[in-house]
């Protein structure tokens, strides 16, 4: 088990940066979830810890050893890939050994060391099967069992089950989970599934552009999103960002949608960091702080349906305010028909506000 | 399965395999010609129209083994009760079979021919298909300056009829004292079949997923071993398919082995015509050297049948 440390790393593919200043620390035994969209630099950045990817500049450390110019087979880090990549020519049982035959095991300790880690993954009875007669979920299996027997530093899984059904994956999720808290191996683990990434890590890493935009706790980052990136790509349904004026009201300030005059109120308290210049600011916020209802109620704001998304449990409504749009969840059939009036309110303290040119969020330091 | 046919497509199914059959006389009917002539007794070799039916004989197999030369006159009757089975049956067609002045029978060269064509054939195809595939690796797996300049180059060798450069090669190998040695051929077969074997093999490797290699280097090999280990496992199809291409290359090349070698290093292509020796030709001779030579392109091709069969579709790679 072991630390990880990336310090100042760049990766150029040609003129293209696809890392940028990528500074990070992993820590011994913690599951770490690298998010992002495709493209956004969190494979590369698996892989050159890897060492499957050269860096172009910056260090890579592994229990304070500095590793990025060691091949990657002298890394000691195991990596599972999205396709699982199993080799065919050799059975289920061949597949798991083969890492311990790198490192010259003895048979009757390699014997045992495949079996051990065969029955904590439930993958005994095919052992002996070739990788083509397994299912995709079993293929995922033998590919984390053959990462794992080597008892690596750590564990670097590639979407691992981004190729599986929506069933299977829920399984596999859990599966993961149940593996990590038994081996409390040093994991990090890359998606686009932010489910995938709330559900298992410790630490989410959320990547832009080769730029990490985040670090934090699943739900520092959906509480505290530091930017407009990661407000709007972590939560289902996306948070509403609306462009807002500030004025001043008693002990705080009216806070208003495009073509609304009246403004919700909000504490002076929550703005202690948002400038009141016009046009510098966006609110966020998620669909679960905003608040319909069929009567008036002081600090309500009048607005009109214009379309409902049943999902069963609860519906996503999106309401017209002035020229603005907040969807809102509300309890299932809590809005008949679109185009009828609603009054809106805000839970204010779950408000983000947003520097509408830097993407940052506007919040005391703390 | 079966999924739902038309009446027409049925008709058109028969129709296929109509032609199949008739594909397959074509290609069998040569095969048959030169298998039956072979086993011909020498007036029936040639008579028109052929003759299907007849007494077969080994007479022509034992011809291509020993050297022979035309009878004077009838053979005594002693000597003919005191030969061998087999002598007898030379000496039924007109000629006896010459022996050292110790009694030794002496062979006809055929089997020392054969044998150059197995050294040569086998040797280049190991060296075109080993090197070809090394080759295939790195253009497929590295950056390498100039990679489609440099692939082109080498499809560019096969761009002209080698028979073009033999008189240069001839002279060359004149020089350096390669004319008639079975190196000489072994270097000239491995040039001919090195592009086709790259270009097939970048082809195989192209498809094996660099994953493999990948989880290979991740779980603790080098590039050697991940390729002898991963990527040579996961070509077998390819380099089956290669192999058995350059050994008929290199099995069945003419044009060559006549003018670079004569004697000590002649492979058996140039020397089954030249069977024709005094009198008129033998048919029946030439016919069963030229069985006997198609013999190793079959064994070898059936041997390899299961990996050209297979196909690279039994990964275990979800796209």
């Amino acid at each position: 088990m072991a630390e990880i440390a990336l310090r100042d790393v760049q990766k150029f593919f040609g003129p293209n940066q696809v890392i940028k200043d990528m500074n990070l620390v992993i820590e011994d035994g913690e599951f770490i979830v690298m998010l992002g969209q495709s493209g956004c630099g969190k494979t590369t950045t698996l892989r050159a810890i890897a060492g499957l990817e050269t860096v172009t500049e910056g260090t890579i450390t592994i229990d304070g050893e500095e590793v990025q110019d060691r091949r990657a087979a002298d890394r000691d880090i195991a990596f599972v890939f999205q396709s699982f990549s199993l080799y065919p020519h050799m059975t289920v049982y061949e597949n798991i050994a083969f890492p311990l035959r790198a490192v010259g095991m003895s048979t009757e300790e390699r014997d045992r060391e495949v079996r051990e880690v065969a029955e904590v993954l439930r993958i005994t009875p095919l052992l002996d099967r070739r990788p083509s007669a397994l299912s995709g979920g079993d293929m995922q299996r033998v590919a984390i069992g053959r990462a794992l027997v080597r008892r690596p530093k750590a564990l670097l899984m590639d979407e691992p089950i981004g190729a599986l059904d929506a069933k299977l994956r829920e399984e596999m999720r859990a599966e993961i989970k149940r593996l990590h808290m038994a081996r409390n191996s040093t994991s990090v683990y890359v998606t686009h599934d932010q489910i995938e990434a709330m559900s298992l890590a410790d630490r989410i890493v959320i990547m832009h552009d080769g730029v990490l935009q985040q670090i934090g706790a699943p739900d520092e980052v959906y509480l505290r999103p530091a930017n407009l990136f990661v407000a709007q790509f972590v939560g289902s349904p996306v948070m509403n960002v609306e462009p807002v004026q500030l004025s001043a009201n008693g002990d705080g300030a009216h806070v208003h949608l495009a073509g609304d005059g009246t403004g919700f109120h909000f504490d002076e308290g929550l703005l202690s960091a948002v400038p009141r210049d016009a046009g510098r600011v966006s609110l966020g916020i998620r669909p679960e702080a905003v608040h319909l209802s069929h009567e008036e109620s002081a600090g309500a704001l009048g607005g009109v349906t214009t379309n409902i998304e049943p999902l069963g449990s609860h519906d996503i409504v999106d309401v017209r305010i002035g020229e603005a749009r907040l969807r809102a969840r509300t309890p299932a059939g809590f809005v008949a028909a679109e185009g009828a009036p609603v009054w809106v309110s805000l839970d204010t303290g779950e408000a983000h506000f947003f520097d509408n040119e830097t993407g940052l969020a506007l919040r005391e330091a703390h | 399965m079966s999924a739902v046919r038309t009446p027409r497509e049925v008709l058109l199914n028969r129709v296929a395999v109509v032609a199949v059959f008739v594909a397959l006389f074509i290609m069998l009917a040569p095969i048959y010609w030169i298998a039956s002539t072979s086993f011909k007794p020498r007036n029936l070799a040639t008579t028109v129209p052929p003759t299907i039916l007849f007494e077969p004989t080994v007479a022509p197999y034992v011809k291509t083994f020993v050297k022979r030369s035309q009878l004077r006159g009838p053979v005594e009757e002693e000597v003919y009760e005191a030969a061998p089975w087999w002598e007898q049956l030379v000496l039924d067609g007109g000629e006896k079979v010459v022996r050292s002045p110790s009694g030794e029978v002496k062979p006809s060269g055929y089997g020392q021919r054969f044998m150059n064509s197995l050294i040569v054939a086998v040797v280049s195809t190991i060296f075109a298909v080993s090197m070809g595939t090394l080759t295939a690796y790195g253009f497929s797996r590295f950056k390498v300056a100039g990679k489609d300049d440099w692939l082109f180059f080498i499809l560019s060798t096969r761009m002209l009829p080698p028979v073009v450069v033999a008189i240069p090669m001839f002279l060359m190998y004149r020089v350096v004292g390669l004319n008639d040695t079975h190196l000489g051929l072994i270097i000239l077969y491995t040039a001919f079949n090195l592009s086709f074997s790259v270009w097939i093999m970048k082809g195989f490797i192209d498809e094996i997923p660099r994953e493999y290699e990948e989880a290979a280097l991740v779980d603790g090999y080098t590039r050697m071993q991940a390729f002898f280990k991963i990527v040579l496992p996961e070509a077998m199809t390819g380099i089956a398919a290669t192999a058995v291409f350059c050994f008929i290359t290199a099995w069945n090349e003419y044009a060559f082995a006549l003018i670079m070698t004569n004697r000590n290093a002649q492979t058996a292509p140039p020397f089954i015509p030249s069977q024709i020796g005094s009198g008129l030709p033998d048919w029946t001779v030439i016919a069963a050297s030229t069985v006997l030579f198609l013999i190793p392109v079959a064994i070898f091709t059936f041997l390899l049948r299961n990996h050209l069969l297979r196909g690279m579709s039994f990964g275990a790679i979800r796209k």
